[in-house]
């Protein structure tokens, strides 16, 4: 039975979309595979990790009678890949195998019943729903999501959170030594709505976001988080856990601050980590009178000096950082002018941008 | 051509904690003592002094019975605070001898005096003068052993306890060896000494007439080193600068706990004090574990490692909860708690680590 037949490109893309996921090495053998779903009046694909369930519908409309079945994801992608651009390709089931097809080369791979693949359970409870520009929230995420833990044993700091409070979205991710928040209004008011979307499912959502004004549909319930974007549609179990009050470690009062461009001080950083020793990144800053120096030294005593002209009248200061935790912020985000905030040497740093009200970013020192 | 013989003493201090608390409160001299937690609370026996032991009070017994061995037993609650303090009096001490000390806890230390800052060309005439030393300026007393390595030199320093002085020259080792039990061997606990009782070996050289074998079938990887021993040898060195394997804190609750947020509490609690411990000790910890004794004494660990070393209260608080997660604690009355801190970095791998959001 042929299930569908269309163009290589058309294919390729929605299974790309849904392939990120896969697991390389999995105890369920048909979570490698990829789902052919075909009913009445569409074609898709579905994908999953038992955590995070993808489905792309394929462009051109491709109905027919309803059937499906299961394929070795990755072989497939690369089978189309592998295709002359522009080849028409058939997918022909032939009993238990997919026959593929496109001109005259021929592939025919294992499949396993679509009944045996696994689908998230619908969510339950009351959601917030509510739809952002893919654009905005792909802006959004990216001013947090480099701040996330990773494998830490805190799990729920392996994620984002997301809060819908207030009339806005708020994003917040930590590892424990720094933390971004960002937020982004919302054009009705909701019910307050709590959720930790996990890592993954964060850094793939970034992936499949794209560059425009179409909307995202974002629909968050107690043990679900669903976004759905052009053809593509991604559900999410939620990490269950309680997020601490990150209010409490965002400084406000902190006196002395200065503004810095934000480009020169990337690059004084970037210099200035040559430096630093490798395995824990510290670069003193010495804050006085009108002057910046970020100082740096390694193990064999090595150091490196970067002097930046500031115009700075507070307390006199020197602090320490992780240099990877400054680059994370000044690579990932854009602006102008970074404000800095300190307290003293051992209490968090506040780094904030003119052009970006809603971002906040916290960074503790290093004991030196 | 064998190494020249080396000169190891091995220093026990007598009931330390017990002789301390004597020495210190005239109503407890001549009198039983043990140191240690209170019956009500479950609380064992850490050291009982001589008088005790008469009654066979000894370390490690719940405190309930040892009150039922001996009535009149004066119970005195631990003051490691103060321990520590005569403990490193102790230790200076024997640094004034030779730097070459290696503290095994805070009453035992081995000392290599092979050369000795006191020029003394007899190890027994170091170890009479520290003993006197720690008689007339801590008013203690010590037992002492001399012998050609540690092995022998802790046996020794047992032999004749309290205030014993023993001593086994190289000429003298075979003798000694021939006449010890295999239970009086270091790692050697009950369970393989009747192991080896079981193949006929009752004294450490009956090892040497057993095949390599027969030694391994019964006690596995201990053959090797238990042949070693059996000839008198044992090659370590005396290590001053050994670093701190691991450090930890628990406590045995006098009923068991139930509630969970009192559980989540005393975890806070012994990492908090775990962390402070690190802190004093300049040390940093990797690995992180907890602890638990359900009220059938079933026990379970729970640990994790984290790539960047750390003694803040607050991060080695929170893994410890997380840990904690892990155990069926609350759903199961907790009997005992513990948090304990591996994988530690001393003084001289110090390095820094950014501080932790006070999350």
């Amino acid at each position: 039975m042929v299930l569908v037949k269309a163009k290589r490109d058309e294919l390729v893309a929605p299974l790309s979309s849904v392939s990120g996921i896969i697991e390389r090495r999995h105890t369920l053998p048909i979570l490698s595979n990829v789902l052919i779903e075909r009913s009445t009046d569409s074609l898709a694909f579905l994908a999953t990790d038992i955590e995070i369930q993808i489905t792309a519908h394929t462009g051109s409309a491709q109905g027919g009678e309803a059937h499906s079945v299961t394929v070795g994801a990755r072989k497939l992608l690369d089978i189309l890949r592998a295709l002359p651009e522009g080849s028409e390709v058939t997918l022909d089931q032939q009993d238990k195998r997919l026959l593929v097809r496109a001109g005259k080369s021929r592939f025919t791979l294992q499949t396993l019943p679509a009944e045996d693949f696994p689908r998230l359970a619908k969510p339950g409870g009351e959601s917030a729903h509510f739809a952002l520009g893919q654009r905005a929230l792909r802006r959004l995420l990216g001013l947090v999501q480099y701040a996330m833990a990773q494998q830490d044993i805190r799990y729920y700091l392996n994620g984002l959170l997301m809060v819908v409070e207030d009339r806005q979205l708020k994003l917040v991710a930590t590892d424990g030594h720094r933390l971004a928040f960002a937020s982004l209004p919302l054009a009705a008011e909701l019910p307050r709505q709590e959720v930790i979307v996990p890592r993954k499912t964060v850094l793939e959502l970034a992936k499949l976001l794209s560059d425009s004004d179409d909307e995202v549909a974002i629909k968050l319930s107690a043990n679900q988080a669903a976004f759905s974007f052009g053809t593509i549609e991604l559900v999410s179990k939620l990490v269950d856990g309680k997020f601490p009050d990150y209010t409490r470690v965002i400084p406000t009062q902190h006196k002395n601050q200065l503004h810095l461009a934000r480009e020169p001080l990337r690059q004084a950083l970037l210099r200035a980590a040559i430096l630093s020793n490798e395995k824990f990144r510290g670069v003193r800053w010495v804050l006085a009178d009108g002057s910046l120096k970020i100082v740096s030294s390694n193990a064999e005593q090595e150091e490196a000096q970067e002097e930046l002209e500031v115009k700075y009248s507070g307390e006199a200061i020197d602090v320490g950082f992780n240099v990877n935790y400054l680059l994370d912020v000044l690579n990932n985000v854009s602006g102008e002018e970074v404000e800095c905030s300190f307290g003293d040497s051992t209490s968090s740093a506040l780094f904030c941008y003119a052009s970006e009200k809603d971002f906040k970013y916290v960074v503790m020192p290093m004991r030196i | 051509m064998p190494d020249a013989p080396r000169r190891i003493i091995h220093i026990d201090m007598d009931a330390f904690y017990a002789s301390v608390e004597q020495r210190d409160d005239p109503k407890l001299r001549g009198r039983p003592v043990a140191v240690g937690g209170s019956p009500e609370s479950r609380g064992v026996v850490a050291a009982a002094s001589y008088e005790a032991r008469a009654f066979g009070v000894r370390s490690a017994l719940p405190m309930a019975r040892a009150l039922r061995l001996c009535p009149e037993l004066l119970v005195v609650r631990p003051d490691f605070a103060r321990y520590r303090a005569v403990s490193q009096q102790v230790m200076a001490i024997l640094r004034e001898a030779s730097p070459l000390v290696e503290p095994l806890s805070l009453d035992e230390a081995y000392l290599d005096v092979t050369e000795n800052l006191w020029g003394e060309p007899l190890a027994v005439s170091v170890a009479k003068r520290l003993k006197a030393r720690i008689r007339d300026e801590l008013r203690l007393t010590a037992s002492a052993g001399v012998a050609p390595n540690k092995f022998l030199a802790k046996i020794a320093s047992g032999w004749r306890k309290p205030d014993g002085l023993t001593v086994i020259a190289p000429e003298r080792v075979e003798r000694f060896l021939a006449q010890l039990p295999v239970e009086a061997l270091w790692g050697v606990g009950p369970v393989t000494a009747k192991k080896l009782r079981a193949i006929g070996i009752a004294r450490l050289v009956d090892v040497r007439k057993t095949s390599e074998e027969r030694l391994r079938g019964a006690v596995g990887n201990l053959a090797g080193w238990l042949e070693r021993l059996s000839r008198g040898e044992d090659p370590r060195p005396v290590e001053p600068h050994r670093p701190w394997m691991s450090l930890s804190g628990e406590t045995t609750y006098a009923r068991d706990l139930e509630d969970s947020g009192e559980i989540r509490a005393e975890i806070e609690r012994l990492a908090r004090r775990l962390a402070a411990s690190l802190e004093r000790k300049n040390l940093l910890a990797r690995t992180v574990t907890v602890k638990v004794r359900y009220s059938d004494f079933s026990t379970v660990t729970r640990s994790h490692t984290a790539a960047a070393p750390t003694r803040e209260a607050g991060e080695i608080a929170a893994r410890a909860r997380a840990l904690l997660e892990r155990t069926d604690a609350a759903r199961r009355p907790v009997r005992l708690l513990g948090v304990g801190a591996h994988g530690l970095l001393g003084e001289a791998d110090f390095l820094p680590t950014s501080r932790a959001l006070p999350l």
